[in-house]
């Protein structure tokens, strides 16, 4: 009971005698916490965008002609050899003008003139789920180039393949923004608690005098730091939040971002960034103290 | 609290104590003394003579060069961490130059002594009252410290000393720029814990308040025992 009633008049004095610096460092760990966990939210986003795609992913394998029902099971056995696959649609010529004159729907009429045999046969191939990473589809891609008859196979490559790259450099960055927010949160806390000990020497030395304990001189300068990494990450997520919102009035109408439902940090990571924020805060006001009273 | 060690009558041991401050200042040589529970001691010398050395070697502000030195049977300057700390809740020392805080006002300035052992906060405040009628500084309550007199500081710094009820007071020259009226409320102070069971150690040149004292007088001079006086009341 006094012990808390001590430490909170403490932690009160603290905050009078160096609230500018303690707002700067509040300031720069709610700003290192927002980009983090920015990077980190476009790159879940992206990570589930990527998901998504990879349902999607199919194989279009053309043809030079239209295989017959026996030509079929060769090629059925065939792909089936390399790895086992969700599902195979031979598609012919006529089902695939098809579906190209439905894809056109307005444009239909600049069709009229085109022979309805004008588009090449193909094989639909749906890889497994399982069938994960660029490598493997690849590999797959490749296999089936080499099936007799094909003219090529398509997956839309280049797109994949940016699509892939982009979301490694976005891991970079929040690793690199993660490496940031340890930073500034540990140093920072560290360095305005320092301030905040040189301030008061004279007091720290005469509670030591009068029989103190480490705990007794400790506590407010932990406690101010753990409200530092509540508060700044707390913060930092609000304006994440706000900005999120704000996003998705903006670009709500049709377009992009509607082809993918973009969604928030998970509870479980929300906690987690403002669990890992107060630690580090903590040990940065831990560090600073301990090496005052080990003096 | 003390648990391995039998309460025993002997509140202070120092035997064989040196304090050499570098490079070579001799502030102490081979001082012995023993110093009983609820005793009231008197150290006194020339200015120089090494009386605050000994009172800082026995709170442990300063570490001896040589000897033991035992405060309530423990060796204090061998001692660290809340061991020392709760040893230092047991003794009140008011200082020669009197370490007060000077931006806080004289109530907070005594309070610090009394939260650090965690007493009640209404406790607290009845027993800075207290002190203060007692050393008649009570319209100083909320003065800054910074802003008394000498005089008043160097009350306030003896109330912080004796507020926590300490079992060992240490005291450094508690009249130096006090009058004769002002001295006999402070020697009345510091009688009154001594009657109520603390040791008090008191370390003066002020002739007045030792004179004619029941009490031991140990006269220190260049940091050497020179005489003990007195003693029959022990
Ligand atoms: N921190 C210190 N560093 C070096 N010398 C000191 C220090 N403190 C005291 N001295 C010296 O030790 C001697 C004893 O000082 P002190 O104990 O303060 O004497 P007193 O209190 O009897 O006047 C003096 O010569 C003083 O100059
Ligand atoms: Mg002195």
């Amino acid at each position: 009971m006094n012990f808390w009633f001590t430490v909170f008049r403490q932690v009160g004095r603290n905050l009078r005698q160096t609230w500018p610096s303690q707002l700067m460092t509040l300031l720069t760990v709610t700003l290192s916490v927002l980009i983090f966990a920015f990077f980190y939210l476009v790159y879940t986003n992206m990570l589930t965008i990527g998901d998504k795609l990879g349902d999607d992913l199919r194989l279009i394998v053309y043809l030079e002609e239209e295989p017959g029902p026996e030509m079929q099971q060769q090629l059925l056995r065939k792909i089936t050899s390399f790895d086992e696959v969700e599902a195979i649609h031979f598609i012919s010529r006529t089902q695939a003008y098809d579906r190209f004159s439905q894809q056109m729907s307005r444009n239909r009429d600049v069709l009229e003139d085109m022979p309805r045999d004008f588009l090449p046969a193909s094989i639909e191939v749906v890889p497994l789920k399982t069938l994960r990473g660029l490598k493997q589809i690849k590999l797959f891609s490749e296999y089936l180039a080499k099936l007799p008859g094909t003219i090529k196979v398509q997956y839309g490559k280049d797109w994949i393949e940016r699509f892939y790259s982009f979301t490694n450099l976005l891991s970079i960055v929040v690793f690199l923004s993660g490496s940031l927010l340890i930073l500034t949160a540990v140093f920072m806390v560290a360095y305005t608690i320092r301030l905040t000990i040189m301030g008061r020497q004279a007091e720290l030395e005469l509670l030591k005098l009068v029989g103190a304990t480490n705990n007794y001189i400790r506590t407010p300068f932990l406690l101010e730091g753990l409200v530092q990494g509540l508060l700044g990450s707390a913060l930092g997520l609000l304006a994440l939040y706000l900005l999120f919102d704000w996003i998705k009035d903006r670009f709500s109408g049709p377009g992009l971002f509607n082809l993918f439902e973009f969604t928030f940090l998970p509870v479980q990571t929300f906690l987690a960034i403002v669990l890992v924020s107060i630690l580090l805060c903590t040990v940065g006001s831990f560090t600073s103290i301990q090496k005052y009273l080990r003096i | 609290m003390i648990l391995q060690q039998p309460e025993t009558d002997t509140m202070i041991e120092m035997i064989k104590v040196s304090k050499i401050y570098p490079p070579d200042v001799t502030a102490l040589s081979d001082v012995s003394v023993t110093i009983g529970r609820g005793e009231m001691f008197f150290v006194i010398g020339m200015s120089g003579a090494g009386k605050t050395t000994l009172l800082k070697l026995l709170c442990s502000m300063e570490t001896p060069t040589n000897g033991l030195i035992e405060v309530a049977g423990k060796p204090i300057h061998k001692m660290k961490g809340s061991a020392l700390a709760r040893l230092r809740q047991k003794i009140g020392v008011a200082y020669q130059d009197f370490k007060l805080l000077d931006d806080r006002t004289t109530a907070e300035n005594i309070a610090i002594s009394m939260e650090v052992s965690y007493k009640k906060p209404d406790i607290i405040r009845k027993r800075v009252i207290d002190l203060l009628e007692q050393l008649n500084l009570s319209d100083k309550h909320d003065t800054i410290t910074g802003e008394l007199s000498r005089g008043e500081q160097q009350r306030v710094a003896l109330a912080r000393a004796v507020a926590n009820s300490p079992t060992l007071i240490l005291v450094d020259e508690p009249t130096g720029n006090l009058d004769a009226i002002t001295t006999e409320r402070v020697m009345k102070l510091l009688n009154k814990c001594n009657t109520s069971g603390a040791t008090v150690i008191i370390a003066t040149h002020d002739g007045s308040i030792y004179r004619n004292t029941p009490h031991r007088v140990m006269e220190l001079s260049r940091g050497r025992m020179h005489a003990m006086h007195g003693g029959e009341s022990v």
